[in-house]
């Protein structure tokens, strides 16, 4: 066994081996159990930090299976290295933030082991090459995310949220199980690589439904549009699992899909522009939504499904790199978010923001990360939010419609008014409660600062990242520049200037909220409507009515007398009878 | 042992000591309690013993391929299908008769309880082994007649003797169904072996289909095809838990192989079989799903969920029987023995609970879905078991019942046929409507706040968390390394393939 | 000649069938519906030795047909045990009245 495959083993194998010692060490034991988790996460963190100068796209670890399985095959190429970075690093934080945010807590066997289960699941979804892995652990991943989303079971909106959760993520899988099984009755191969190089050699139909499926199990696990109404309740989670799970990773494995497999469906008519739509009116309707959202971590989850949004329309627009570039800024910023929202919830006790207001005073530091982590999701220089936004933008300009582009301008306006509109409401204006709120213990520092000088600098490597990329993924044609060269070109391309020009209208907007009065007015209808998730929640809802009705109404069916039992008996031999006598 | 005379007491040995169960249970019913133990041990020793021959026509009939034993004209053969079906009730057989050691503990008639299981389960044998159409039925009508007294072996219970009642007739109006088949048969062939009768089906004309459409309806009531499944909720949740966990997880099954083998006979009549087969998947997925979705009661939410699940495995024998994809009827294969193990799981856990909640005091309650609220506080093994099986059967990795499932919907995109494709995702989007079901299920039993039939719960039995430990280990084996079973459900493909003339 | 003996046993099996059916179907009665059910095993054993008759092997048919019987009266008499026992608890053989289970 080479070093690579031996990383790949500990980055999904110590996570997972975790989860089964927290469970085993019982909850008697909430000392033991945290040192564990903590243990065990971050090692996998380490391992996956040693993996990233090992990325190629030779198979490391090979495991023949056979039959309706295929091999077991992992790969540790650039997409997936750095993902499972991702996963493992940001997953250890959340751990160490939980330390202190579910301290006391009880069910913490239950609590890790689903965390630790969940990033094993996650770094193995990205690093393998085996379609039917990929749609295993992608199971996994729902899985996990509904046991956490709904972990407090006693509270009626926190099951619903993750029944949701799971019943539209796994709509969705449908999609990627039906490309995954379609792939291996044509090519004869679940390997992603032999699905990259041969994609011609499908029927034109074929390959249609594979990509569409692929597009859909995207859209439902990214909660994009028509699936985005799942995100915002799945916030019930306690928010280190809304961090890690419903923002820096398992959201992701939608655009790492839809980017994995963009050589083989670029070619397919519509796709592209079909991403594009997707991910350009999930940008711009959440944007619009968290304008409007009262609780903070609701706010929080639109933006990041109007942020997932911009990732899926810079892949249909061609933009793989510049949509890779995004996410891994977009995990950073948004954990950092996530958690010093947890942070700020666990002090105030609340999470609805027009109870706050003033918290700055009280949380210096964590006001201080906030507002870092804001000004990156708004875009602005020189913050690692802003280079990847208009990275995205400039894919845009090249490989989409103009009018899309200006949609998306428009949304990064939106997302910095809604950014200041939430962080005014936290932490300046007036103290609504007369509450003391204490600033985030020692663990939740330990979390937070990381994320936070991230934020800053992690533009920084868009050089080797470029160069990763584009030795390790031989399929999708990355060309990588150097930081300097990427930076000149932002600074001198007129879309930087514009969006900078809208960010700053959206800015103004909020500051000049008073005055504008006059156009926020016919404004509330849209509020309302955007209350309501156009309308999507509705949908939502008449689709259980009528599956419920149907179920209650089929159980009449029942009867329980022996004479319409018997009767069923004898019409199922004459409509067999009848089938055959047909003649089929 | 040579692998004949195994063959010979893989059948005899449950089948012999279901009178010396019940006699040692009679004689000694009024004397000794110490004498009438016996009786249980009888059983649980007869069963693990069959696992010896087991082995030995298992090595048999992997390595050399069917074993076959000769009494007078008729001949007993054990080919893949048997062999799995065999292996499954010896297993299930021999756990459900430890889980029941405390369970059915002083129950009026415990004797008759331990002299009817193991006989059941030889019937089940006999079934898988039988070579010709009429020995068939003959196994199948045993099998008939043992599960119609256990379902009612609550007979003092209203409910367990309408659910028998009701059981016993539709059951046995199937069965006169298939004899009609078998005559029409007979009349045709003047044989009723099923290799014989392979190669003269094509003569049959419009007659051979009458009987296969007999068969399909008459096994098919015992397999829970709907609509002739009305029978199953009101036996499986009326049946003591044990037993629901046989019929549930081997008994419907049963009735499937027996019906595969009678249609395999009169495949060369018709190309409609594997259709009429994928016809009836799909109407019990959906059923059984809308049907389990708003159910109170845990066991009748199960049995309806067995409907869907038999629905899955009749997809991927369908896809065998029209395309000869060894992938389908290996993925069928797979689900049954998986389902054994999950929905016996699921049954017995809830059983326990049962036990612990209300049967322990006497009270004969069915365990009602906010009864669970807040189990795992109390019960940790008991809730854990529990949702594990519950999202098996959802079809969630890394558990066995998401690889068998994979395994079938392989088979149909296999085919290439769009139509097939989009019976495969009509399947997928039926797991994820099954999921909300099983998924609340297992979170109540998470909550912190416990109802109040868990505050007075009793603790459960070691005898009764042995085999759940036992059937959690498989489920969740088999989710990490599913080929570990192939050995089996490889040479029951190969033999349902060659059924068909594949 | 209509009246041979091999027509005769025809229409007499599917008499019976239909009899046995219409029966089950029909009646309320615990009791008429067991009865219908031994009528249509009753046909299924005529139809048996018919089959033997028509193509020479009624000593075979005979011999299935006895098996018949054996396997059917162990089921007549669980049933009607049954039968026993549920006018006992629910005093009446009324399926609608013992149709408890349902939905």
């Amino acid at each position: 066994m080479n070093y690579a495959a031996l990383c790949i083993g500990l980055v999904i194998g110590l996570p997972w081996l975790g989860a089964l010692l927290v469970w085993w060490a019982g909850d008697g034991r909430p000392r033991l159990q945290h040192t564990l988790a903590v243990l065990f996460s971050v090692a996998a963190g380490v391992a996956a930090a040693l993996l990233i100068p090992l990325g190629s796209h030779e198979t490391a670890v090979k495991i023949s299976v056979g039959g309706a399985f295929g091999d077991f095959t992992f790969v540790p190429d650039g997409l997936g290295v750095f993902l499972a970075a991702i996963a493992t690093v940001v997953g250890s934080l959340a751990v160490i933030f939980s330390v202190d945010y579910m301290k006391g807590e009880a069910q913490l066997g239950r609590y890790y082991a689903m965390i630790l289960f969940f990033i094993g699941a996650m770094a193995g979804l990205v690093l393998t090459n085996n379609l039917f892995l990929i749609f295993l652990f992608w199971e996994i991943t729902a899985l996990t995310s509904y046991a956490l989303i709904s972990f407090y079971n006693d509270d009626p909106k926190a099951v619903a949220g993750g029944m949701k959760a799971l019943i539209i993520t796994q709509l969705g899988g449908v999609g990627l199980l039906a490309g995954a099984l379609i792939s291996y009755a044509y090519l004869g191969s679940f390997e992603v690589s032999v699905l990259l190089e041969k994609a011609e050699v499908l029927p034109e139909s074929v390959l249609g439904i594979l990509a569409f499926g692929f597009l859909i199990a995207a859209a439902a696990k990214s909660s994009q549009f028509p699936f985005q109404t799942w995100l915002p309740d799945a916030m019930e989670a306690p928010t280190p699992v809304s961090a890690l799970i419903h923002a820096a990773t398992m959201v992701n494995a939608g655009v790492y899909l839809l980017a994995r497999f963009y050589p083989a469906f670029e070619g397919v008519p519509g796709w592209r522009e079909a991403v594009m739509l997707v991910g350009m009116l999930s940008a711009v309707l959440s944007a619009i939504m968290a304008l409007t959202a009262y609780d903070l971590k609701r706010v929080l989850a639109y933006s990041t499904v109007s942020q997932l949004g911009y990732m899926v329309y810079a892949v249909g627009a061609g933009g793989v790199f510049a949509s890779q570039f995004h996410l891994f800024s977009h995990s950073i910023f948004k954990a950092l978010l996530f958690l010093s929202a947890g942070a700020v919830i666990h002090a105030a006790g609340t999470r609805d923001m027009r109870q706050m207001g003033g918290l700055g005073k009280q949380m210096p530091v964590v006001r201080a990360v906030f507002v870092i982590g804001a000004l990156a999701l708004a875009g602005l220089p020189v913050l690692n939010g802003f280079w990847s936004k208009e990275l995205i933008l400039e894919a845009g300009l090249t490989g989409g419609p103009a009018w899309m582009l200006g949609v998306m301008i428009f949304t990064a306006g939106v997302t910095a008014l809604y950014t200041f509109r939430c962080v005014y409401m936290v932490f300046y204006g007036q103290p609504a409660q007369n509450r003391h709120a204490h600033d985030a213990g020692m663990f939740m520092k330990i979390a937070l600062i990381p994320l936070a000088l991230g934020t800053l600098v992690s533009w920084l490597v868009v050089g080797p990242f470029g160069r990763l990329l584009e030795e390790t993924l031989p399929f999708h044609g990355i060309h990588a520049h150097s930081l300097g060269d990427i930076a000149l070109e932002i600074v001198k391309a007129p879309v930087t200037w514009i969006a900078l020009g809208v960010i700053a209208l959206g800015l103004a907007a909020w500051v000049l909220r008073k005055q504008l009065r006059l156009v926020s007015e016919p404004l509330q209808g849209v509020a309302g409507v955007s209350r309501s998730s156009f309308g999507f929640e509705f949908i939502n809802r008449k689709v259980v009515d009528f599956t419920q009705q149907l179920a209650e109404d089929l159980r009449a069916g029942q009867t329980g007398v022996l004479s319409w039992n018997l009767l069923a008996i004898v019409v199922t031999l004459f409509v067999v009878i009848a089938i055959l006598s047909l003649g089929v | 042992m040579n692998p004949q005379m195994a063959l010979l007491w893989m059948i005899i040995l449950p089948l012999g000591a279901s009178p010396v169960a019940y006699m040692i249970g009679r004689l000694s019913y009024n004397r000794s309690k110490g004498l009438f133990g016996l009786a249980r041990w009888v059983t649980l020793v007869t069963v693990m013993l069959t696992w010896i021959p087991l082995f030995f026509v298992g090595r048999a009939v992997v390595i050399d391929g069917p074993v076959s034993f000769k009494v007078g004209r008729i001949v007993m053969e054990m080919d893949g299908i048997g062999l799995l079906l065999s292996a499954t009730v010896v297993l299930l057989g021999t756990l459900v008769t430890i889980f029941s050691l405390s369970y059915m503990k002083d129950e009026e008639g415990e004797e008759k309880y331990y002299a009817l299981l193991p006989a059941l389960c030889g019937m089940m044998i006999g079934l898988g082994c039988a070579r010709d159409l009429f020995n068939l039925w003959v196994w199948f009508e045993g099998m008939a007649i043992t599960s119609y007294l256990l379902v009612a072996f609550y007979r003092d219970q209203p409910g367990a003797l309408e659910a028998g009642i009701k059981y016993l007739v539709q059951s046995a109006v199937g069965s006169v169904l298939v004899l009609f088949g078998i005559s029409i048969i007979f009349l045709k062939a003047g044989t009723l072996d099923l290799v014989e009768l392979r190669e003269m089906a094509s003569g049959f004309g419009p007659l051979g289909l009458a009987a296969g459409a007999l068969f399909l309806a008459g096994f098919g009531v015992k397999a829970a095809m709907v609509p002739a499944h009305t029978w199953l909720p009101d036996a499986h949740s009326q049946a003591p838990s044990g037993i629901s966990a046989m019929l549930s997880g081997v008994v419907i099954e049963a009735g499937l192989v027996a019906m595969l083998r009678a249609l395999g006979v009169l495949s060369a009549t018709s190309t409609a079989w594997g259709a009429l087969l994928l016809m009836f998947g799909v109407l019990n997925m959906v059923v059984g799903n809308l049907m389990a979705l708003r159910q109170t009661q845990v066991k009748r939410m199960l049995a309806y969920s067995s409907l869907a699940q038999v629905g899955y495995m009749l997809i991927g024998f369908g896809v065998s029987a029209s395309y000869g994809l060894s992938n389908g009827a290996a993925g069928g294969f797979f689900h049954l023995f998986n389902h054994a193990m999950m929905k016996g799981l699921a049954f017995l856990a809830a059983g326990s609970l049962i036990y612990a909640l209300y049967l322990s005091r006497g009270k004969h309650n069915p365990l009602m879905v906010e009864d669970l609220d807040g189990a795992a506080q109390r019960y940790p093994l008991t809730a854990f078991a529990l949702s594990v099986a519950l999202l098996a059967l959802g079809g969630l990795p890394p558990l066995s019942g998401f690889m068998s499932k994979w395994q079938i919907f392989l088979a149909g995109a296999e085919t290439r046929s769009t139509a097939l494709l989009w019976l495969v995702i009509f399947a997928g989007l039926n797991s994820v409507l099954s999921l909300g079901y099983y998924a609340p299920l297992v979170n109540r039993m998470y909550r912190r706040q416990p109802s109040e039939a868990v505050k007075e719960g009793k603790p459960i039995a070691v005898s009764m968390a042995l085999p759940m430990v036992a059937m959690l280990l498989f489920v969740v084996v088999l989710g990490f390394w599913p080929v570990w079973m192939s050995w089996l459900t490889a040479p029951a493909a190969s033999s349902l393939l060659a059924g068909f003339g594949f | 000649m209509i009246f041979n003996l091999i027509n005769v046993v025809v229409v007499v099996t599917v008499g019976l069938v239909g009899i046995a059916i219409y029966g089950m179907l029909v009646s309320r009665n615990l009791m008429k519906i067991v009865v219908g059910l031994q009528l249509a095993v009753k046909a299924a054993m005529l139809a048996f030795i018919l089959s033997g008759r028509l193509n020479g092997k009624i000593d075979e048919a005979q011999s299935l047909a006895l098996t018949v019987i054996v396997t059917d009266t162990v089921v007549a008499v669980v049933a009607l045990a049954l039968v026993v026992q549920v006018r006992r608890k629910f005093g009446t053989l009324d399926i609608k009245a013992i149709s408890t289970l349902r939905r």
